[in-house]
C-alpha cells in the first residue's frame, strides 16, 4: 500500500510554477523569516509592486489576444484591432464585492494584532488570514471566502487529532474516539477557541466592516419575534433533513458503529451536504436514469410531496442567496481554514505545531467520556477474550450496612490481581462500579512515550530539514469486545 | 449498545501550548488644552511607537477627548474593560499604567482564598478511611 505522501498534497492543490511568469510567485509569501515591526512595510511594498505588475500584465495580456478575441461596442459592431487604448479592457467589469477588499487587509489593526496574538509564522501573508475570516455564507464565491482551506484544514485537524489519539491509546474504542475527536476539533470546541482567541463577529457581512472581523450570515435565533407582529418567527419549514449517503437509506436501517465508521465523518455525525434518499434532482441534471414519465406527468401537488429538490452548483452566486449558519459552525470553519492556510504557506511543520499549540495543550480527561450499561458483562468476556481467569467480585472493606449511609469497597479479581476497584452504596453498586473501574483502565491504556512514534513525524518531516524519528510499528488491539 | 460515550469539549490550558494576551485593545485619550494631559501628549509621542513595536498583538487606538482629563481603556478577550485616569501623571507612570492594562485578564478584581487551582484531584490521593492501616476507634 503506497503511503501518504501529505507533503505532496499541497503541491497539487497550487497552480504549477512556471519560473517565466513573474506573476505566479506568491508576491505576499518570504523565503526568509522578515522581522515583525518590518513586515507591515514589506506587505506594502509588495503589494504596490505587485498592484504595478498586475496593471502591466493586464496590457500584455490585452496585446496579445488583440489578434484574437476582441469585444463589442454597444451597437454590436466588433471593435477593430489598434483601437483600444492603454487601461481599457476589453474584459468584463471587475467583480462585485461582498466582502472587504484584500487591498484593506494590510491597513486592519484588528488584522495585524491577531497574527501577532497567535504568534503565526510570517510566511502566512494578512491578505490569507482575511480570506480565512470570510464565511461562504457572506460570500460564496469559492475564489474569495474561506471553505477550500476549509476542507483541507478539517482533513488536517482531524488526522493529527486521530493519529495522535489513537497511537497514545491503542484501546479505545470506537464511540470515546469519536467522542475525544469531537472534543478536541469538534464544532463547540472550535467555537470556543474563536472567543478565547478574540476574534469577534459581525452583525451583518458587508464590503465596509473591518477585515479583522469574522464574516457570516447569522442565523435568525429560534425565539426571534417578527417584525412588527407578535408571533414568533421559527424557520422550521427550512430546517433541512440530512442524508446519510448510504445504500437503501430509506428502509430508515440502524446507523450502527461500523456503518459510520464507514460513511459518516470523523466525529461520527452525518455528513453535511448529502441529499437525502427521496431528494429529486434539479431540472436539468445530469443524471444517467432518466425520470419516470409517469411522475412527470403527475399533478404538481404529487410533485410537491414527493421530496425536496436538490440545489444545482452554480445557483449560489449572491449573498443574498446563501443559508445562514450559527457562530458556532462560522467558527469551526474559520479555525479550519487557518489551519488549511497555515500549511500552505508555511509547510505541514507549521500546521502540526499549530495543532500542538492549540488544541492538544487542551485538557480532556478521557475517563469521563464512559458510559457504560453493562460493564460486569463486558469484563467477563474481555477476560475469557485475553485467557484470564473469570472476574470475580471481593469486598474489600464497608462501613454502615445497616444504617442510612453504607460505604461498600468491592474489588474485582481474576485469580489473584486485582483488576478494578469501586464504591458504592450498596453492594450491586460497589461491584459495578469495580467492573467499570477495571474496564476504564483496560481501554485507557497507554504505551511508554519513548514507543511511541505518530506517523507524520515520519512521513511529513522528510522535507522540513530536522532529523526525522525513526519508525516503531505502533500497537494494534484485537479490538472491542463483542457481546 | 454495550459502551456509549458522554460527548464534551476540552478545556483550554491559556500558557501551556500557546499563550494568548488576554489585553487585545488599549485606547488612549488625549487633550490638547488640558494642562492635565501634557504627560500623556508626552507618552504618546516619545514613548507610544516603541510600545506598540514591542506588542504586536494589542490594537491601540488612540482619539483626543476635548476638554476632558486624559484616559487609558482597556478591552479584554472576557468581554471586560479597564479604564484609568492618568491625569497629571508623568509619561514613566502612564508606562506603568499602560503595563497593568496590558498584564491584566479582564477579571474582576476579588481576593483569592484558594491559593492553587487544579483540574487534578491529587498527586498522592485523597485520604480514605477504608483503605490503609484502617480507623480504629
Amino acid at each position: 500500500m503506497k503511503r501518504i505522501r501529505l507533503d505532496r498534497w499541497a503541491t497539487q492543490l497550487q497552480p504549477p510554477r512556471n519560473p517565466r511568469l513573474h506573476l505566479q510567485r506568491c508576491p505576499f509569501s518570504s523565503e526568509t523569516r522578515a522581522p515583525r515591526r518590518e513586515l507591515q512595510q514589506r506587505q506594502d511594498q509588495i503589494q504596490h509592486q505587485w498592484q504595478h505588475q498586475r496593471r502591466h500584465a493586464t496590457t500584455r495580456r490585452k496585446l496579445s489576444s488583440t489578434a484574437e478575441v476582441l469585444g463589442e461596442d454597444a451597437s454590436g459592431a466588433p471593435i477593430p484591432p489598434g483601437t483600444l487604448q492603454d487601461g481599457e479592457l476589453a474584459a468584463s467589469p471587475p467583480p462585485p464585492l461582498y466582502a472587504p477588499s484584500h487591498r484593506r487587509a494590510a491597513q486592519s489593526a484588528k488584522l495585524s494584532a491577531l497574527h501577532a496574538r497567535l504568534s503565526l509564522p510570517s510566511k502566512l501573508p494578512l491578505q490569507t488570514l482575511a480570506r480565512c475570516l470570510i464565511d461562504p455564507s457572506a460570500d460564496p464565491r469559492t475564489g474569495y471566502n474561506n471553505a477550500p482551506f476549509a476542507v483541507l484544514g478539517q482533513d488536517l485537524l482531524g488526522y493529527y487529532t486521530s493519529e495522535y489519539l489513537m497511537c497514545h491509546y491503542p484501546r479505545l474504542p470506537m464511540p470515546v474516539l469519536f467522542a475525544a475527536q469531537y472534543a478536541y476539533v469538534g464544532n463547540a470546541t472550535l467555537g470556543a477557541m474563536r472567543a478565547e482567541w478574540g476574534v469577534e463577529v459581525v452583525a451583518a457581512p458587508g464590503m465596509e466592516v473591518d477585515p479583522g472581523l469574522l464574516q457570516l450570515k447569522r442565523t435568525v435565533p429560534g425565539n426571534a419575534m417578527m417584525d412588527g407582529e407578535t408571533r414568533q418567527l421559527k424557520e422550521m419549514p427550512q430546517a433541512k433533513r440530512l442524508g446519510s449517503g448510504r445504500r437503501n437509506e430509506e428502509h430508515g436501517y440502524r446507523r450502527g458503529m461500523s456503518s459510520r465508521i464507514v460513511f459518516d465523518d470523523q466525529f461520527g455525525d452525518l455528513q453535511s451536504g448529502l441529499p437525502p434518499a427521496d431528494a429529486r434532482p434539479y431540472p436539468g441534471a445530469a443524471i444517467s436514469s432518466p425520470a419516470e414519465d409517469s411522475v412527470e406527468a403527475g399533478s404538481e401537488q404529487q410533485q410537491d410531496a414527493l421530496g425536496p429538490v436538490t440545489t444545482p452548483p452554480s445557483q449560489l452566486q449572491t449573498p443574498e442567496e446563501t443559508h445562514a449558519i450559527t457562530v458556532e459552525a462560522g467558527s469551526a470553519s474559520f479555525i479550519r481554514a487557518l489551519t488549511g492556510a497555515l500549511y500552505l504557506h508555511a509547510g505541514s511543520a507549521a500546521s502540526k505545531s499549530f495543532h500542538r499549540d492549540h488544541v492538544l495543550s487542551r485538557q480532556l480527561p478521557l475517563h469521563t467520556l464512559f458510559h457504560f450499561t453493562h460493564p460486569t458483562r463486558d469484563l467477563s468476556r474481555l477476560c475469557d477474550r485475553e485467557g484470564f481467569e473469570p472476574p470475580v467480585a471481593r469486598l474489600i472493606s464497608e462501613t454502615g450496612r445497616l444504617s442510612r449511609t453504607p460505604v461498600f469497597v468491592v474489588g474485582v479479581y481474576s485469580g489473584d490481581d486485582k483488576l478494578g476497584e469501586g464504591a458504592g452504596s450498596s453492594l450491586n453498586e460497589g461491584r459495578v462500579r469495580a467492573a467499570a473501574a477495571a474496564l476504564r483502565s483496560w481501554y485507557l491504556y497507554s504505551p511508554p512515550d519513548t514507543d511511541v512514534v505518530l506517523p507524520s513525524e515520519v512521513e511529513g518531516a522528510a522535507g522540513t530539514g530536522r532529523a526525522k524519528k525513526q519508525w516503531k510499528p505502533q500497537m494494534v488491539d484485537y479490538g472491542e469486545i463483542v457481546t | 449498545m454495550p459502551l456509549q460515550a458522554l460527548r464534551t469539549v476540552a478545556k483550554p490550558q491559556n500558557g501551556v501550548g500557546a499563550f494568548i494576551l488576554q489585553c487585545k485593545r488599549l485606547d488612549f485619550h488625549y487633550c490638547d488644552w488640558a494642562g492635565s494631559s501634557k504627560g500623556m501628549n508626552a507618552f504618546l509621542t516619545k514613548t507610544l511607537p516603541a510600545f506598540a513595536a514591542r506588542n504586536p498583538g494589542i490594537e491601540l487606538h488612540v482619539s483626543p477627548r476635548p476638554g476632558r482629563h486624559p484616559v487609558l481603556r482597556g478591552a479584554y478577550i472576557n468581554g471586560c474593560h479597564k479604564a484609568i485616569c492618568v491625569r497629571n501623571m508623568q509619561p514613566a507612570e502612564i508606562l506603568d499604567k499602560v503595563q497593568l492594562l496590558k498584564a491584566g485578564s479582564g477579571e474582576k478584581l476579588r481576593r483569592e482564598r484558594r491559593p492553587v487551582k487544579s483540574a487534578n484531584e491529587s498527586v498522592r490521593g485523597v485520604w480514605s478511611p477504608f483503605h490503609g492501616g484502617g480507623y480504629k476507634v
